[in-house]
Formats: C-alpha cells, sequence, structure tokens
C-alpha cells in the first residue's frame, strides 16, 4: 500500500502532464479550428440560400462564393442599415444589431438568409432562414450548431427536416401534386413566421394554417416548440427591414 | 521478447475472431450501435478508437507499477479522456464534417467499456509491447464488428457505400436509379437503431457460429 503523500503527489503529477499536453494539443491546433467554423457558418448561409453544392466543396471555395455572392449589412429594428463588425454579433445576445445576408446575382436580390437562434431542450440551435425577395416564401433553412439528441432533436439539422419548409404539397382541381415554398406571411402580409406541429400536418382542405406549418420530429416536441419559438421571434426583429426590401427591393 | 512470436500473435489474434471485444465480451455496444449508420462514420470511428486504446494501453502500462492501487480506476480514466479528448480536437481541426456528424459519440469513446476493461485487466498486468498488441487486436476487433454492421445498414438502408475522404464523404457507389424503377426500395428500418441491433445480432450470431463459442446453459 502506497502512502497518502504518494498518491497525492502522482496524482498531482498525473494532472499536470495530462493537463499540459490537452493544453498543447489544442494551442497548436487553434486556428485551424476557427477557419473550420467560421467556413461552416459560411456554408450553412450559402446554403440556406440554395447555393449548388458544387461551390461548397472546400473552405476556399466557400470564402471565394461568400466574398463574390454575398452583401453581409448590419440593419436595426427599424429596418435602417448601421454599421457593424459582422462577424463579432453574438446572434443570440444582441437584438439591436442584427445581420442581414443578401444574395445578389448581377446586382439583382435572390434571396436574403437572416440569423435565427434559441433554445432548444438542452442547448442553443443556431442557424439561418433565407427568404425570396418577395420576403415572405423561404428559399431554404439550415442549423448548424446545436446540441440536441442525435436521432431526436438532433434531426433538425437533417435534410428531411429543412426539405419541409421548401416543399409545401398544392393539390390542383385535377388532382396533380405541385410542390411550392412556405410562407412566413399570412395573407394580409402580417408576419406569422412557420410553426413545427406535433405529429404531422394536417393537409386536409379544413387546415388554411398548413402552408405556415411544418413536420415536428418524434420524441422531440421540445426542440421543435423552440424552434417554432424563436422562428417567431427572430423574424419579428426583421419585420421593417423586410417590409422595406419587399416595398422598395432594398435596404 | 520477439515481437511476433506464437504469444503475440495470440494477443492481436484473439481479440478479433475468438475472444472478440463487441460479438463475444459484449463491450462497446453503444457506440456500435450509434456510428453504424454510415461505412465512412465506422472507418473513423475505428480509427480513433485503435488510436486511443493503443496509446491508454501504453502508457499505463508503462506506469502500471507506479500507480497507487487505491486511484488507478481515477488514473486510468484521465488518461483515457485526456487521449480521447485530443481525438476530439484533432478531429475538429482536420476532418470537422466528419467531427460534425460523429458529434458526441467521439467524446463517449471515454464510456467505451472495451477501452476501461482493456487497461484493468490487460495494460495494468503486462509489459507495454504486449499492451499496444493487445490494443492493436482489441481495436481491429471492435472495428471489424462495426465496419461489416455499417456496410450492411448503409448498403440496404440508404442505398450507397461511402468512403471517408476529409470531407462529406467519397460515395464510392450507389444503387442505380434503373433497380428502383424496377421496384427495389431501401429498408428505412435499418437507418433507425432497432436495424442496427438486427444486424448485430446477426453479426454476433455468425461470429459465435465461426468461432465455435458454446454458451454455458
Amino acid at each position: 500500500m502506497h502512502s497518502n503523500n504518494y498518491t497525492l503527489g502522482f496524482v498531482f503529477i498525473v494532472t499536470i502532464i495530462l493537463g499540459s499536453m490537452l493544453s498543447f494539443t489544442k494551442d497548436s491546433i487553434k486556428d485551424l479550428q476557427e477557419e473550420n467554423l467560421k467556413a461552416d457558418v459560411q456554408k450553412t448561409i450559402l446554403r440556406s440560400l440554395n447555393f449548388d453544392e458544387n461551390l461548397l466543396l472546400s473552405n476556399e471555395l466557400i470564402e471565394q462564393t461568400f466574398k463574390s455572392y454575398i452583401d453581409a449589412k448590419c440593419v436595426n429594428i427599424e429596418g435602417e442599415v448601421v454599421e457593424c463588425a459582422i462577424e463579432e454579433i453574438d446572434i443570440e445576445k444582441n437584438v439591436d444589431v442584427l445581420p442581414v445576408y443578401i444574395r445578389k446575382d448581377n446586382n439583382e436580390i435572390k434571396g436574403i438568409a437572416l440569423p435565427v437562434a434559441g433554445k432548444g431542450l438542452w442547448s442553443t440551435i443556431f442557424g439561418y432562414i433565407a427568404l425570396n425577395p418577395d420576403t415572405e416564401s423561404v428559399l431554404g433553412i439550415q442549423f448548424y450548431k446545436h446540441g440536441e439528441t442525435p436521432g431526436l432533436g438532433g434531426e433538425v439539422e437533417k435534410k428531411w427536416f429543412t426539405d419541409n419548409f421548401i416543399n409545401h404539397p398544392l393539390k390542383d382541381p385535377s388532382g396533380s401534386v405541385t410542390y411550392v415554398p412556405k410562407k412566413i406571411r399570412d395573407a394580409s402580409g402580417k408576419i406569422v413566421s412557420i410553426k413545427v406541429v406535433k405529429g404531422g400536418v394536417d393537409y386536409s382542405d379544413t387546415n388554411m394554417e398548413s402552408i405556415h406549418q411544418v413536420d415536428g420530429i418524434s420524441g422531440a416536441t421540445v426542440t421543435a416548440d423552440g424552434v417554432t419559438d424563436f422562428l417567431l421571434e427572430d423574424l419579428l426583429r426583421y419585420e421593417k427591414t423586410l417590409d422595406k426590401i419587399r416595398d422598395y427591393g432594398t435596404i | 521478447m520477439e515481437l511476433f512470436n506464437s504469444e503475440s500473435k495470440k494477443i492481436i489474434s484473439d481479440p478479433i475472431n475468438v475472444n472478440n471485444p463487441i460479438s463475444l465480451q459484449v463491450l462497446g455496444i453503444c457506440s456500435a450501435l450509434a456510428v453504424t449508420i454510415r461505412l465512412d462514420q465506422a472507418i473513423i470511428m475505428t480509427l480513433a478508437v485503435i488510436f486511443v486504446l493503443c496509446s491508454s494501453n501504453v502508457i499505463l502500462s508503462l506506469i502500471r507499477n507506479y500507480i497507487p492501487n487505491r486511484v488507478r480506476i481515477v488514473i486510468m480514466l484521465s488518461v483515457i479522456a485526456s487521449l480521447v479528448s485530443v481525438v476530439d480536437e484533432l478531429l475538429k481541426a482536420y476532418l470537422y464534417d466528419m467531427s460534425k456528424q460523429l458529434s458526441v459519440f467521439v467524446g463517449l469513446i471515454i464510456t467505451n467499456c472495451i477501452i476501461m476493461g482493456r487497461a484493468e485487466a490487460f495494460a495494468l498486468k503486462n509489459g507495454p509491447s504486449k499492451a499496444f498488441l493487445d490494443g492493436i487486436g482489441n481495436g481491429f476487433g471492435y472495428g471489424l464488428i462495426i465496419i461489416i454492421v455499417s456496410f450492411f445498414r448503409e448498403l440496404f438502408g440508404a442505398g450507397t457505400i461511402t468512403l471517408p475522404d476529409g470531407g462529406a464523404g467519397y460515395v464510392l457507389w450507389r444503387i442505380p436509379e434503373s433497380w428502383y424503377a424496377a421496384g427495389y426500395e431501401n429498408v428505412g428500418l435499418l437507418v433507425l437503431s432497432p436495424g442496427a441491433f438486427i444486424i448485430l445480432g446477426l453479426v454476433i450470431w455468425v461470429q459465435r457460429e465461426m468461432a465455435g463459442v458454446e454458451e454455458d446453459a
């Protein structure tokens, strides 16, 4: 049996060695990790704006695509453009300066991506929702960071879930189905956002709201409710900005 | 000690075959179910486990005579946890997409009973070179099973075979559209966890038959 002093000393030394090994590793690859994180955020924005996957194959390509197509600006709650360091904005906490990412092809607005973030069950979920220039129909939605349970709440980042937002089945009288994007504004133009519905959307004719609803995730009601809440809250912050783009085609 | 005498060969080959950590010892089942949806994830996971297992075995074997018996579990855990954190950080730096897909399961290597089990049962009782071979053997034994399981799950569940390529994975082969047109369908069940249980059960059965293991009644 070793003495208490020996045991304490041994544990102390092991802790020091392992601790320094970890911090050395972390320190030497921190820059690479930060680059990856930045590229991942840019990739999420580009994906929500429906860019071709071939333009998103490597970090360099992503940065290049982002630079040449995306007009990044900040607005305030009144819809006025303000100065900001857009990369440093804390999306979850900052409610006064709001980032907007506009996709422009040949100076024509093709889409508007807005950051959305809020609490799910275990964690804050971060993502981007992109709207068409009509500021009403969804162009795409992507989530890039969350700590939800894989297989349950974690499904929010999966294609089947995000595709819900751009595939609303419209039946015409002849019975054939066409798919249109979901809408965040109701008929009067008011922002009503999109609700994640437990169990699945009721597509019968009696449900007039189905264009503002998407299928939920089984086993992840709290996550889904979180998404519903923060989508509405975040979209309302951009109300004046979106109105401006709709009415004047620019901000 | 000669490196490849019959004893060392046995240390490596036993865990791959007659004493396989997953199919015979039934350890590490949690990650075997979780990361076997796609082949590329299983391959990266295997490499991560082999690295952690070999390093932890060697490190613990080297200090085995100095570890106070009362705190050996704590020491084992700290060594394993540190190594896993290093792997996790490396993946985030060099294989970012893969690290996102594997998400929590890289961190959960810490709780993979194979690693703790081998440390306690083998590394603390044998020299570093033997402990290293034991790590290789058990790592490959683990990898063999999860690679077989993920191969079938991905092929029949998603209709693809994906190899790791540093990004989102390189699709080696995909079931041609003409098959789907002819009525072939992917088995959605295999993508879900129950599918993993079924495949894993079948693999364990076949492996035990081949290894000639008889369970005591």
